[in-house]
């Protein structure tokens, strides 16, 4: 998968890239990838997985690197096709996914009500606060840019309620 | 450790003394037996010997899979949509959405329609961007910002091959599917539209295309054979608009052409409830991919009517034999029915209000002698009285509660008199329904210092829209007298106050249409709506006769039991003059 940064920034393709906890099923791990405007492309789902009891305790603090970076990031961006500028979660956990991937990986959060002001290396578009993992910092400008284009069209935390709806709708079928 | 066992010497660490151990090899382990230490001349008492086990059993191993498994991943691909055509240079286009997307709140989401199963297709909806974002994408505006429900309800039509949008009037139907048919089009899904409506209603539709739509091109279908022939095949127009009329004429001419539409979108969808109708059968046989039909009113006497719909929506979701209930869930995903009491908590309350008129004396007079002699008739024809003659005697009634035939005095006309007065001096407008044309064009002179004007069917197109214009513009005009037949429908007066209601329609679906003429989204304040109705006349036996009809229409859309036929029926029209139903009419 090669990473898409040069050309029309409308040919421009975006990760999202988060998760849903079913308390019944287990983790499901969801990747969508959008147009620049905001248009589903490719969506990848996971079957639920089930950590045992075991598992975490033998895992300790590493389970969620595993978990959610390898084992569900992991395995759905394995399976995409589209190249995109960058992969956007909303979920910390899913950061440890960067290991595993040569695209760039951001995390982002609705900006904060409370006025709390920008971290080290977060940059802020159309309500929404981004962070690039410690990996990608040095791309924060290109970042930016390809995102700027994205968020004149999205908000850049709503494609995560179309994940969330589309697992929703998986645990059904 | 040998196996056979050792003896070790060896010295004491502070090299002391010496001791001795035995071993006896692997299995057993002997402690000292001896240990002398010369240090300070000390004998030890031997301890006696102890044997310990020291075989080590290999311990049961249980294996715990610490790395979950791989997990399933399941890909569905879109493909890249195709981007947005820009608007057709030297149309008009209307305003851009604001620049930036909305951050949280509410959003109106395209969900996938019940009879779409495939994962794939139904994860297509679910992924799409809410709508406010699909509508920036295609660089789409609105002349009037849309009202939620608005949104919703182009959310229900967009992912639907067949549906019905049965808002109450007012809601603004066609404004939503104007908007829905300018994504699909921008957007390539249906680039070929057809929409059809009543004759009267194609350049209301055509303002609307221009206000809401204004990129798209449209073709008004009319003019002689030859013209329509030509219209018909205008490549490159992506809204075609028609009539029923037109539609049934050129039937054959469609097929001969070949036409087909990705979209049919049929207004006042009522219609072709009649499914053995040369115009229901016209549309039904049109070439098409989606199915739309707007109507305020699907079911207008009874639940047949929805069948005669669903014809063209659906064909073969529901028959007439099923029950109403089985009916309400079968075409429950397909229909989307909002009242303004839901959804419009923020608009201008309707005030309803009956108007008990009680006739002068002579008018009085005029109507006894009219009802006893129209009862003596029937009474005498016995077996051989008809509807036809019931209906006829019911219509002289109630002509004579509007006018005296004799004397041309009015108790009506005195009480919309005062009324109007009131209205004209507070600068506001009002508009009157009759079902007789001959009774608007009497109103008409006798109300002429409101500057009364007429709208009916006895009127060129032409004359129609030059009297809403002047209704519209001119303060002079307080009153426009319609005729439910041509007012009832499609009219946006909602500049309009005051609705009176001078004679009654036979069905309050009907007469709902008309109030919402005025009672519609932009009403700028209360809307008061006055039924005249003649005390001790045929019009208050009517009346109670349609206070019972009025909640048909609800009980098959909540899927309720109800009543199967809503209709004045014959028994119901003979008990009006308490006659009793000759045999073979009931029948």
């Amino acid at each position: 998968m090669q990473q898409q940064a040069d050309g029309d920034p409308a040919g421009l393709s975006f990760g999202f890239l988060t998760t849903l906890e079913s308390p019944v099923h287990g983790l499901f791990g969801g990747y969508l990838v959008v147009d620049s405007l905001g248009r589903p492309l490719e969506f990848h789902c996971t079957a639920p997985v089930k950590i045992s009891r075991a598992q975490q305790i033998l895992y300790g603090a590493s389970l969620d690197s595993h978990l959610h970076g390898q084992q569900v990031g992991g395995a759905l961006l394995a399976e995409a096709k589209a190249a995109a500028v960058v992969i956007l979660t909303d979920s910390e956990q899913m950061l440890h996914v960067r290991p595993h991937t040569s695209l760039s990986v951001a995390l982002v959060r609705r900006e904060d009500v409370s006025g709390r002001g920008l971290g080290v290396e977060e940059f802020s578009l159309g309500g929404a606060i981004v962070r690039p993992h410690a990996d990608d910092v040095s791309r924060s400008a290109d970042l930016a840019t390809w995102l700027a284009t994205l968020a004149s069209a999205v908000d850049l935390c709503e494609p995560f309620e179309r994940i969330r709806a589309a697992l929703d709708e998986a645990t059904r079928l | 450790m040998s196996a056979d066992g050792r003896t070790v010497v060896g010295n004491d660490q502070r090299g002391s003394g010496t001791f001795e151990v035995r071993t006896l090899g692997r299995d057993a382990l002997v402690l000292p037996t001896v240990a002398t230490s010369a240090w300070r001349d000390i004998t030890i008492a031997p301890p006696p010997a102890l044997r310990l086990p020291v075989t080590l059993m290999p311990p049961a191993v249980r294996s715990v899979d610490v790395v979950p498994g791989w997990p399933r991943v399941q890909s569905h691909f879109f493909g890249r949509p195709a981007t947005p055509p820009l608007p057709v240079p030297g149309r008009p286009v209307a305003p851009r959405p604001p620049t930036q997307p909305r951050t949280g709140g509410r959003r109106t989401r395209i969900g996938p329609p019940r009879d779409v199963v495939k994962p794939s297709e139904r994860f297509f909806y679910l992924l799409q961007p809410d709508l406010d974002t699909m509508l920036r994408g295609c660089r789409l505006g609105f002349p009037r910002k849309p009202f939620p429900f608005q949104l919703e309800g182009m959310a229900f039509l967009l992912p639907r091959h067949a549906a019905v949008l049965a808002d109450e009037m007012g809601l603004g139907k066609s404004m939503q599917a104007i908007s829905s048919i300018r994504l699909l089009v921008r957007s390539g899904e249906a680039p070929r539209v057809l929409i059809v409506c009543p004759k009267g209603l194609v350049s209301n539709w055509a303002r609307e295309l221009a206000d809401w739509a204004p990129e798209l091109c449209v073709a008004v279908i009319d003019g002689d054979p030859g013209r329509r022939r030509w219209q018909w095949m205008l490549p490159d127009v992506p809204v075609k608009l028609a009539n029923y009329e037109v539609l049934v004429r050129d039937r054959d001419l469609v097929a001969e052409l070949g036409l087909a539409f990705d979209l049919v979108v049929l207004d006042e969808a009522q219609r072709i409830k009649n499914k053995s109708s040369q115009t229901n059968q016209a549309v039904v046989s049109l070439a098409r991919g989606r199915s739309w039909a707007l109507t305020g009113t699907p079911i207008e006497n009874s639940s047949d009517d929805l069948v005669g719909l669903f014809e063209f929506v659906d064909p073969g979701q529901i028959s007439d034999r099923m029950p109403p209930k089985a009916m309400g869930e079968a075409v429950k995903d397909h229909i989307l029915r909002r009242t303004k009491d839901k959804v419009l908590t923020e608009m201008p309350p309707r005030l309803d209000r009956d108007a008990q008129i009680e006739l002068g004396p002579e008018q009085r007079e005029t109507y006894r002698q009219a009802e006893e002699k129209g009862v003596l008739r029937l009474a005498g024809m016995g077996r051989q009285a008809t509807i036809q003659h019931v209906f006829e005697l019911v219509l002289r009634l109630k002509q004579i509660c509007n006018f005296d035939t004799a004397t041309g005095e009015s108790a009506k006309l005195e009480r919309l008199t005062a009324e109007l007065e009131e209205v004209q001096a507070s600068g506001r407008k009002a508009i009157v329904f009759s079902q007789w044309v001959e009774t608007l064009r009497r109103l008409r002179e006798k109300l002429a210092p409101f500057g009364a004007l007429e709208y009916h069917g006895g009127m060129s197109t032409k004359a129609r829209d030059e009297a809403i214009r002047k209704f519209k513009e001119c303060r002079e005009h307080s009153v426009l007298l319609l005729s439910y037949g041509a007012g009832a429908v499609g009219l946006n007066l909602q500049f309009s106050q005051y609705v009176f209601l001078f004679d009654r329609w036979w069905n309050p679906a009907i007469e709902d249409q008309a109030i919402n003429r005025a009672h519609r989204i932009g009403a700028v304040g209360a809307v008061t709506v006055t039924r005249f109705l003649s005390t001790d006349t045929i019009e208050e036996r009517i009346d109670e006769v349609l206070r019972q009809k009025r909640d048909l229409s609800e009980a098959i859309l909540s899927q309720a039991d109800g009543p199967t036929s809503a209709g004045l029926t014959a028994e119901e029209l003979f008990q009006l003059f308490e006659l009793p139903v000759p045999q073979r009419t009931a029948a």
